[in-house]
């Protein structure tokens, strides 16, 4: 992103074309695009089910890392991965540990975890995925370093195609995201890296829950 | 998704804890749970914009310091440890009516050996007084112990450790000491500070050692506030650009400097003895005489402490006949070797060395008073109350490394099994 855009006015207005919940049909359709990409999908009417489906595909004591995601804090998914006991959540772990001395600690063990739970920001009606990233911390593990991916994805963000995805990360989600970072942490956001998973090999590691509401941004 | 994983921050609400940067009781708050590993928030009494931020107003009443706000949003006002244990949920008791061993202590020595009796199907709990890891768990970096080619930190050592020893099977019982222990039959009872009884038909002492308290006056008066035992991972980022002194000539010294001098503006390790070779590691001499804003005084003692309302300097005196000198310091941290922790285990006979570290084996024998009263000699590792063990830097004449605590750990399994099958019931 160049500096401009960059330092876009948080309270810019955003488009309203991204906000609407996807109709039964294109949930349908993209659902079964991912299927075909390799990806398991499941559906969830609402985000209080898509917490217990969450839940069931967890194993107790597994180390789990949940990303940064207003769509899990909603839906109190966050709050199950950091607080419940029942997992390792390697969010808190990192979080304490000696920036100074442990980098290399951080490194490796953020770059595997057993499970990472997150969100997208766009799903196609083809089945594609579309998360961008600030820092890009987030994607590696998502693309290969996991053992397995859930992500939850509310059904506004259901788009056309890539091309509308990539409008969506740009026009929508960034001046939201710029917003946020700046009021939760003092500092901007940027659209510095993009991943687009159009297909997954291994059958089974990559699980979308397409929830009936609108979840995050 | 965000797109923005800043810092790795937890996304759901921590602890905050309000306090002044002198407070002893706030600095214990925030060892304990910087030891065991819960993220918290530190907010300065003495900064009203901060204050107002969490509290909604902007100066607290200074007897409610040090305040701490749980998760779930409720407050307790001059907080102890012990309540913010239990505001955590961190106070659990025990499961079952009786276990095959009780552990006493969480360090690597305690951990070894939960993880190798659960795995072995021994029912098996451990207490520990404060958080796992022991000494070893507040280490910035471990690099001699085998299968971590580039390092591994004591903390991060400890938390796997605890996980696996959970995971097969073992209870923690955290935040409270043991404080006494009885003859309960062939076996033994274990009583926790808060009363919690642990029924064991063996006990292991792992309850390695506590730093020796430095013989200068001022120090107790300016603990938590510039004068710190251990290298008390919590004030890591305090000592930004600040004076750091570290009293000691061991391991634990050595990885102090290297972790302050990260922060710190000039880290002064300060040496009783003529070098640093008869008592730490050569990797660690390597590392400390190549860090540029640290330098090392040996044959130097602290005689005196100058302070206001915290530390301001330590007053040295370099060899013989020196005149004592002031040292500019805004912390002070004491890493000078240790006392065993054998409380709670006086009454019950233990017999001890004359620096109170616990004897077993063979030198049970030469004790006078050790009482030995089976006709088979002590196992090794065995105390003068059959059945109760020791391991690690606890016991008499144990190597006081990491490594060879976890390794003492291990072996005392072993033993207890051997007990066990001597007292019936396996």
């Amino acid at each position: 992103m160049s500096e401009q855009q960059v330092g876009a006015d948080p309270d810019a207005v955003v488009s309203s074309e991204f906000t609407e919940l996807a109709s039964d049909e294109r949930i349908a359709a993209a659902a079964a695009a991912l299927e075909r990409n390799g990806i398991q999908p499941l559906l969830a009417a609402t985000g209080a089910d898509a917490r217990v489906l969450v839940d069931s595909l967890l194993v107790d004591g597994a180390e789990v890392y949940n990303n940064t995601s207003q769509t899990l804090e909603a839906i109190g998914v966050a709050d199950d991965i950091e607080r419940s006991g029942r997992y390792q959540p390697l969010r808190l772990r990192l979080y304490r540990m000696d920036r100074e001395m442990q980098r290399r600690e951080m490194r490796t063990l953020a770059a595997s975890p057993d499970y990472v739970v997150g969100s997208v920001h766009a799903l196609t009606e083809d089945g594609s995925l579309l998360i961008a990233s600030a820092s890009g911390s987030q994607l590696g593990p998502l693309v290969s370093g996991a053992g397995r991916v859930i992500l939850v994805v509310g059904a506004q963000k259901i788009v056309s195609d890539v091309a509308t995805g990539l409008r969506r990360i740009y026009e929508y989600c960034y001046p939201l995201e710029d917003a946020r970072a700046r009021r939760a942490y003092g500092v901007p956001s940027g659209v510095n890296n993009i991943l687009i998973i159009n297909k997954v090999l291994a059958a089974g590691r990559v699980t979308a829950i397409i929830v009936k509401e609108r979840l995050g941004f | 998704m965000s797109m923005f994983d800043y810092d790795a921050r937890p996304v759901t609400p921590g602890v905050v804890l309000v306090g002044t940067p002198t407070s002893r009781g706030g600095y214990a708050i925030r060892d304990f749970l910087s030891r065991n590993g819960y993220p918290f928030e530190w907010v300065d009494a003495g900064q009203p914009d901060a204050v107002r931020a969490v509290l909604g107003v902007a100066e607290m009443e200074p007897s409610a310091l040090p305040l701490c706000i749980l998760p779930d949003g409720s407050r307790l006002a001059s907080a102890t440890v012990e309540q913010v244990a239990a505001g955590l949920g961190m106070v659990a008791a025990p499961s079952r009516s009786e276990y095959d061993l009780t552990i006493v202590g969480a360090g690597p020595a305690g951990l070894a050996a939960a993880v190798n009796a659960a795995s072995e199907g021994l029912r098996t709990v451990v207490a520990e007084a404060v958080a796992p890891g022991g000494q070893a768990g507040t280490t910035s970096m471990i690099e001699n112990y085998l299968g971590f080619p580039n390092g591994i930190s004591g903390s991060e050592l400890a938390t796997r450790a605890t996980v696996q020893a959970r995971r097969f099977g073992a209870e923690l019982l955290l935040a409270r000491p043991l404080v006494d222990i009885s003859a309960d039959g062939p076996g033994y009872v274990a009583e926790l500070s808060d009363g919690t009884p642990i029924r064991g038909r063996a006990v292991l002492f792992a309850s390695g050692v506590e730093w020796r308290r430095l013989d200068v006056p001022g120090v107790d008066d300016l603990l938590g506030a510039g004068v710190y035992y251990g290298a008390g991972p919590s004030e890591a980022l305090a000592c930004t650009d600040s004076q750091v002194v570290v009293v000691g000539g061991g391991n634990s010294a050595g990885q102090a400097v290297v972790r302050f001098s990260r922060y710190a503006q000039h880290v002064t390790l300060l040496v009783r003895g003529h070098d640093l070779g008869a008592s730490m590691s050569q990797y660690l001499i390597d590392q400390v005489s190549a860090i540029p804003n640290a330098d090392v005084r040996v044959r130097t003692r602290v005689v005196g402490l100058e302070a206001d309302d915290r530390l301001r300097a330590v007053i040295v005196r370099s060899g013989d006949n020196a005149e004592p000198v002031p040292l500019p310091a805004d912390a002070l941290f004491i890493c000078i070797g240790g006392a065993p922790r054998t409380d709670g285990a006086a009454g019950i006979g233990l017999v001890t060395n004359t620096a109170g570290y616990l004897i077993t084996g063979r030198d049970v024998a030469r004790e006078p008073g050790s009482n030995w009263p089976l006709p088979r000699e002590p196992l090794p590792l065995e105390t003068n109350l059959p059945g109760v063990f020791a391991a690690g830097d606890v016991r008499c004449g144990s190597v006081k490394r990491c490594s060879a605590a976890i390794g003492e750990g291990s072996m005392a399994v072993a033993l207890v099994h051997r007990r066990l099958a001597e007292v019936g019931g396996e």
